[in-house]
């Protein structure tokens, strides 16, 4: 009992704000330390000399590329990280080693494939993207460079959550803060001082991740570990392929949808803006992500207490534990509003010079985030139901903002507004997903009422 | 369904020994301090595509050992107490995947089967279904029986080399299989 006796019990147990501190604080650090990762390579393109606003439209245009790339990399990672914490649960160590190996192997199959298939069609590929004449090298020079590194960041990435899983947090995350410095250092000097443009900064980044990725395998490599490469051919083995991608679908489609909905936001943009517009929505995306992953570390946190004591039928701690959560999630995502409204001019120019760029991007970030204040609390609701076990609920919630309502809104809106339609559509859909999440919330709580007051806990229809 | 519960009841009886099949999950609920039906959940099921992790926010909660409650950390319970059960005397369980939680400890790890037309009929009249419903639910409960033992174990399910013994309990009975269990196992210093 000695693995898992512990950590149940003080969820249900200890003080709610000091669980959430805890449990939340490591995977912020973790999420938003991958955002800036993006932002600083952003910052330093954008910054390029001569060509920093078409430079940072030319990365703009790749982003749903990368997303789909980023959702190649954990339709493995994600399942091998789970199997790994059960064999090692189990002490079954020969099981845990095998399934290490195939994640080598899987990983190192599908980047080939995916890096492949996309080099031999990538100007038809960024063409669709939105990717113009003009910005259609800068795209071109950066995605050929990520491409041939895509090995090696599948491979840092899947091994560095199965460090996660075998132990080793704080190895996993220091290697994540050394990518993410190194990175920040090197950009500079490969984009300027060795002027290799938006290609320095491509090189950077796989070149930080092949010296992480070095000191992981070593680390696997150790037979002193647990965990470590078993000798031999690293052999496929078809149960491991298919178990880990069953539990990897889920998140692989949740980023493959991403994907596509970004294609549309810079079609559209692309459309009514041109070039100029899609490297402000670049910005703007660079932005908003940083306080998205704020919240998703949040979210995370707030996971293991909310649905233990939603097991233990603790409503009151339940409760308790959403709304510190979500009121953490306002003051981020107000922080988020006040800053666009108040001051949308000094980030921007962190990350362009151009005035031109600078003025459709205030313009864009200024309609963008009217409506975003309460944006976290829809968001900590979405998770909400998840840790309760009513996912449907919670894909909804989460698809409307994204997806469902925002689509048809980008094709809708632009038609009457033109460009700035296209802004008013992420505040029309923040607005709508807001006011669905606070009626679905509202209905959940008048259950956990009637549940307290003694009816039958089955109308809460989920089956836990 | 193939007479598994049935025989170790029996077996139960004869030798005086205590038999877990769902109890184990009540008592496994009780001691971490959870309700009945949480574990009902983990009871030899396994959700094969996972709609929880859609949103990839379990990557970093699901993937550390003991944060949070999933189903590999009920299982995790679960063979907590299926370990220290048997460590503190002798014991019986049926199905769990316990023959590989356990083994590394000395025990007799049987499989029981019977032929499709037995089972169909036994799980009709325990059921009161027909034999078309019963067949479904056979192979529905064979499916996922099999999905959870080959996940945790990552053995095959219902492989004769994973048991001392397989068995159909068919021929022998009820009865007569539990007395034909004793019998080998004594004989292979496994029992007393």
């Amino acid at each position: 009992m000695a693995a898992a006796g512990g950590a149940p019990l003080e969820l249900g147990t200890k003080k709610i704000g000091t669980l959430l501190k805890e449990y939340a604080v490591p995977s912020i650090i973790a999420s938003t330390a991958s955002s800036l990762y993006n932002m600083v390579d952003s910052i330093f393109i954008g910054h390029i000399p001569g060509d920093g606003p078409m430079a940072i439209s030319g990365l703009a245009i790749t982003f749903p590329l990368m997303n789909l790339s980023s959702a190649l990399g954990t339709l493995v990672g994600v399942g091998a990280a789970t199997m790994i914490s059960v064999y090692l649960g189990q002490k079954n160590y020969s099981t845990a080693s095998k399934v290490l190996a195939n994640v080598l192997s899987l990983n190192t199959i599908i980047g080939v494939i995916f890096s492949v298939l996309s080099l031999c069609f990538l100007d038809p590929i960024l063409r669709f993207f939105g990717a113009s004449d003009v910005t259609l090298p800068f795209a071109r020079d950066y995605m050929t460079i990520i491409l041939i590194g895509n090995v090696i960041t599948h491979l840092y990435f899947g091994l560095n959550s199965l460090l996660r899983a075998s132990g080793k947090p704080k190895l996993a995350m220091g290697l994540t803060i050394f990518t993410v410095t190194s990175n920040a250092i090197l950009d500079p000097i490969f984009i300027y001082v060795l002027g290799l443009g938006i290609k320095g900064a491509a090189i950077a980044t796989v070149l930080c991740q092949a010296v992480a990725l070095v000191y992981t395998m070593v680390f696997f490599l150790d037979k002193k570990n647990f965990l470590h490469f078993p000798k031999g051919v690293f052999a496929l083995d078809w149960r491991i392929a298919k178990e880990s991608m069953a539990v990897g679908m889920g998140p692989f489609l949740m980023n493959a949808a991403s994907c596509i909905v970004t294609m549309f936001i810079n079609q559209q943009l692309g459309h009514y803006g041109g070039d100029l517009a899609i490297g402000a929505y670049g910005i703007i995306n660079r932005i908003n992500f940083l306080f998205i992953m704020i919240v998703m570390g949040l979210n995370h946190g707030m996971q293991p207490i909310a649905g233990y004591n939603y097991g233990a039928r603790q409503f009151a701690r339940v409760r308790q534990v959403f709304t510190l959560t979500a009121r953490c999630a306002l003051v981020v995502s107000t922080v988020s509003f006040l800053i666009s409204e108040l001051c949308p001019s000094a980030v921007v120019s962190i990350f362009t010079s151009d005035e031109e760029l600078r003025s459709l991007a205030v313009h864009g970030l200024r309609i963008m985030n009217c409506m975003v204040a309460p944006v976290g609390f829809a968001m900590v609701t979405g998770n909400f139901f998840q840790c309760l076990g009513m996912v449907k609920k919670s894909i909804f919630l989460s698809l409307s903002r994204q997806l469902i309502f925002l689509v048809p809104l980008l094709y809708i809106l632009p038609l009457f507004f033109e460009q700035t339609g296209v802004w008013i559509s992420f505040a029309v859909a923040d607005v709508i997903s807001t006011a669905m999440a606070a009626v679905m919330l509202a209905q959940l709580f008048k259950k956990f009422r009637l549940i307290e007051a003694g009816a039958d806990p089955s109308i809460l229809g989920s089956q836990l | 369904m193939a007479g598994g519960k049935a025989v170790a009841t029996a077996i139960g009886n004869i030798l005086e020994i205590p038999v877990y099949d769902y109890e184990l999950l009540s008592q496994a609920a009780v001691e971490s301090g959870l309700s009945h039906e949480l574990f009902k959940r983990s009871d030899e099921t396994r959700r094969v595509l996972n709609l929880g992790n859609i949103f990839g926010a379990n990557r970093y909660s699901q993937s550390s050992i003991g944060s949070g409650i999933n189903d590999s950390e009920l299982f995790n319970i679960q063979c907590g107490v299926i370990r220290r059960i048997a460590e503190s005397g002798s014991a019986i369980f049926v199905g769990r995947a316990a023959d590989y939680v356990l083994r590394d400890m000395r025990c007799l790890n049987v499989f029981v089967s019977s032929p499709d037309e037995t089972r169909i009929k036994r799980t009709c009249e325990q059921e009161g279904v027909d034999a078309e419903t019963a067949a479904k639910l056979i192979a529905r409960a064979d499916r996922q029986r099999a999905n959870f033992y080959n996940y945790y174990s990552f053995r095959n399910w219902g492989e004769a080399a994973n048991y001392h013994l397989c068995v159909n309990s068919s021929l022998l009975g009820v009865e007569g299989t539990a007395r034909m269990i004793i019998d080998f196992g004594k004989q292979a210093g496994l029992i007393g």
